[in-house]
């Protein structure tokens, strides 16, 4: 029942990317595609949390801690560049 | 037992808002709204997520790995929205024809009008 439940919310959150990539694709401006890939970032974190918990194994936790990490650095220096247009 | 239904509960309360943070990210008509839609996922979604988890397997590493997660989103989250919607504005990416006011391109036309009469 329980394993069931984390299972269903897996394949919502695969299902909850496809709006990502249609605004990636889509999107008209820059942040737009920028927002979406954010939000899909921290999508694919969750998943790999609730897929972590599935499976019993640690390690998927600590390549969603990278991740977050890596989506959190990359935003800050497409915002930078967008708005000054020198990263450092 | 009361752990167990608990978990469940937040497990499903996090995935309600990231269903409704794609339905934002869908519809809605600008990109400070689909910002305002998708900052939820970051904050009450992965959080609720990842504290069902850590309610459902306690202490163990998986538990603290998660909670740890959840607290590096909770934190940097917000950051990352704030830093791109001031990008965005600051790059000249326009409003939706239906907002009606815009306070923060008010004050920088008026610090840029004081500024030159300076």
């Amino acid at each position: 029942m329980n394993s069931m439940l984390l299972e269903y919310s897996l394949i919502f959150m695969v299902i909850a990317i496809i709006p990502c990539i249609y605004r990636i694709i889509k999107g008209p401006t820059i942040p737009d595609r920028v927002v979406a890939l954010d939000a899909m970032t921290i999508v694919i974190v969750v998943m790999l949390g609730i897929y972590s918990s599935v499976k019993g194994s640690a390690f998927f936790m600590d390549v969603a801690l990278v991740l977050a990490i890596i989506s959190f650095v990359g935003t800050i220096t497409i915002a930078k560049y967008l708005d000054e247009g020198v990263v450092f | 037992m009361v752990l167990e239904v608990l978990s469940n509960l937040i497990l499903i309360i996090g995935l309600f808002f990231v269903f409704l943070a794609m339905l934002g990210l869908a519809r809605l008509p600008d990109v400070y709204n689909r910002l305002h839609a998708t900052t939820k996922i970051g904050t009450l979604g992965a959080f609720g997520v990842m504290l069902s988890i850590l309610l459902r397997v306690g202490f163990s590493p998986i538990g603290v790995k998660a909670i740890t997660v959840a607290l590096f989103i909770l934190v940097t989250s917000p950051i990352a929205a704030h830093m791109i919607s001031r990008a965005a504005h600051r790059h000249g990416v326009g409003l939706c024809k239906e907002s009606v006011i815009d306070e923060y391109g008010k004050a920088c036309s008026s610090a840029c009008s004081i500024k030159e009469n300076e």
